[in-house]
């Protein structure tokens, strides 16, 4: 999350790209051609681990250097592809366990298929991934990270020393039997204790590091999204709150204002209440509501819209708002009332709007024939869409034009 | 005269519409919180309480609630800036006898307090609407028919005022009394406020696809 300041010195949060979508090679990230840490970077996991992963299947049937050599042919190097952007969100831990299964379900499938060097597989594997973790956990950013995360509960330095004997000694035992049964192989229960030792190790010696990784991958990502959201909101204030008030201060007209005021609350309202306003195939309320608003902002009167019965809008149907545009802009334009009230009432087949103003009103029979609006706008257009139209005015009363569309 | 209690967190807008109202109305005083504005108003008895939904403290709706168990007769007139469907179906539900925007002039809220004073029911245009699509599904089974189905009359009172006419006109178009058409609104209110329909909720949180 970055924060340009434009000329004005104001502060203009935009949203950034996250990730790209190719695996390159990493040049700064490299043992053998970089690809470990190209995927990595990509998937957004430390590269120790992705080696690891190599390692052990290389072990499997040596489908690890198969990988790695395909890997390589088919991924382009990144001084040549251009620099990858690396991943900005750690993966959650719903992926970090989606791609650990993964890949303890690639090597159980391995085993099945027959590309497999014994039982050496699963011990050596977990011996990659502790290894993987010491290594990464040395690297100097996650140290710092990991210190102020994850520091051992209570009187850290003394319990942590204690953990380390512990946990490497346990870790030696497990590696001792793991390595006898490996020589007799006659039972699973050496083999189960061997893991079970060396897990507990494990875990006494990485647990709170790896607790306190969790945490801090979460604190973090909620960060973010907070901060996000506080950006969306900026950017949106200041692209038409900010704006509208600039506006407002500049304009003489109280007319004016009052439609910048009220087209501005339409829209922030919108913003708010209804976040998750489908585009495209719009619903009745909203066709109306984009309709009013033009109006509005065109002729400089409030028009309010109650809409009833709320649904997806049909095709047919699209021509009654058109006609509705067209009463509401006359009324605005016409009758001199100080606002236009559109009622609409939508059922399963049929779409009912009322278009009303307590304006002047006027008598139809004197609108001289050259006036096409009410004949072609509203009557001719509603006709040919199949629906009705009926326009009810009464000098010094008002108008009121009711459009209904084709019953389906 | 009609004295008023006014309730809002703004300041501003609470010395506006003061200005406003001083004229028609006694203002028996104003709270800027829930918990003041709870007490204040049970001591000073006011017949109409202007009270906005959003405040910090639990809202307009705790002070409604709370007011209208020790004192059912004072009545109160929802002011708001919001119209989403579930503020203004919450207030009516606690107990508020109308629901107004904050936008509306000054002459039409002085209408409406006078209205809500005299124990009649304030509809704008757009809670009649709400009304309106709330009651329109099919009955549930169990439900009450009495208390969850609109009269065809009261169906079309709430029609006329959400097209926007005023109660006047509305009974002009209709060709019954004025009183008659506060009759119909403030019966609406009450089932409204009555009804306890699963429907009413659900249609109210549906509207909002947070």
């Amino acid at each position: 999350m970055s924060t340009t300041i434009d000329t004005n010195g104001e502060a203009r949060p935009e949203r950034h790209q996250i990730m790209s979508g190719r695996i390159t090679r990493s040049t700064s990230d490299r043992f053998v051609a970089g690809l470990a840490g190209g995927i990595a970077a990509r998937l957004g996991i430390p590269s120790p681990y992705v080696r690891a992963a190599f390692a052990t299947l290389t072990l499997a049937g040596g489908f690890g250097v198969l990988c790695y050599v395909v890997g390589w042919i088919v991924t382009p190097d990144e001084a040549q592809y251009g620099s990858m952007i690396e991943a900005e969100h750690p993966p959650t831990s719903g992926r970090r366990l989606g791609l650990g299964l993964g890949f303890v379900g690639g090597l159980v499938f391995l085993e099945a298929a027959g590309l497999w060097f014994g039982s050496v597989v699963w011990p050596s594997a977990l011996f990659f991934f502790g290894a993987a973790l010491v290594w990464d956990r040395s690297s100097r950013e996650r140290r710092e990270r990991l210190a102020q995360f994850a520091k051992p509960p209570d009187d850290g330095e003394r319990r942590s020393r204690s953990q380390v004997f512990v946990g490497a000694a346990l870790m030696g035992v497990g590696v001792v039997v793991v390595l006898a049964s490996l020589e007799s192989f006659q039972s699973l229960g050496p083999v189960a204790i061997a893991i079970l030792l060396t897990a507990t190790g494990f875990m006494l010696l990485f647990g709170p590091w790896i607790y306190g990784l969790f945490a801090d991958l979460g604190e973090e990502r909620r960060a973010r999204i907070r901060s996000e959201e506080r950006a969306d909101m900026a950017a949106h204030l200041h692209d038409s709150v900010l704006q509208t008030l600039a506006m407002i201060q500049r304009t003489d007209d109280p007319q004016r204002m009052v439609t910048l005021a009220r087209a501005q609350e339409r829209d922030l309202r919108t913003w708010l209440y209804e976040p998750e306003a489908d585009a495209g195939d719009g619903s009745v309320a909203e066709e109306f509501q984009a309709a009013a608003s033009k109006v509005e902002s065109d002729f400089d009167v409030p028009i309010d819209v109650v809409v009833v019965g709320d649904r997806a809008i049909a095709d047919h149907e699209r021509p009654i708002v058109a006609a509705a545009a067209e009463a509401m802009a006359n009324a605005a334009q016409h009758s001199g009332a100080s606002s236009v009230s559109v009622y609409v009432e939508c059922s399963d087949g049929v779409v009912d709007a009322w278009i009303s103003d307590q304006g002047s009103g006027f008598d139809e029979s004197a609108v001289p024939d050259d006036r096409k609006g009410i004949a072609e706008s509203i009557r001719a257009r509603v006709r040919r869409a199949g629906g009705e139209a009926r326009i009810d005015a009464t000098p010094g009363v008002g108008t009121e034009v009711h459009l209904r569309s084709e019953p389906r | 005269m009609t004295t008023i209690y006014l309730v809002d967190d703004h300041e501003l807008f609470l010395s506006g519409v003061k200005a406003e109202l001083s004229e028609r109305f006694t203002i028996a005083g104003s709270s800027t919180d829930v918990d003041d504005a709870v007490d204040r108003i049970r001591a000073a008895k006011p017949d109409v309480v202007l009270v906005d939904v959003h405040m910090p403290g639990g809202g307009g709706l705790s002070v409604v609630a709370n007011v209208i168990e020790t004192h059912p007769d004072i009545r109160f007139l929802a002011l708001s800036v919001s119209d989403a469907p579930e503020d203004v179906i919450a207030m009516i539900r606690a107990g508020a006898r109308g629901y107004v925007t904050k936008s509306i002039d000054p002459n039409a809220l002085a209408d409406a307090i006078v209205r809500v004073a005299s124990g009649d029911a304030v509809f704008s245009p757009k809670l009649a609407g709400f009304v309106l699509d709330a009651f329109s599904d099919a009955l549930p089974v169990e439900a009450d028919p009495d208390l969850d189905q609109l009269t065809p009359r009261e169906r079309e009172v709430l029609r006329q005022i959400a097209r926007g006419y005023a109660y006047k006109q509305v009974a002009q178009r209709l060709s019954i009394s004025v009183k008659t058409v506060e009759t119909h609104v403030s019966s609406v209110l009450r089932k409204l406020q009555l009804s306890n329909r699963h429907e009413l909720a659900r249609w109210a949180s549906e509207r909002r696809i947070v």
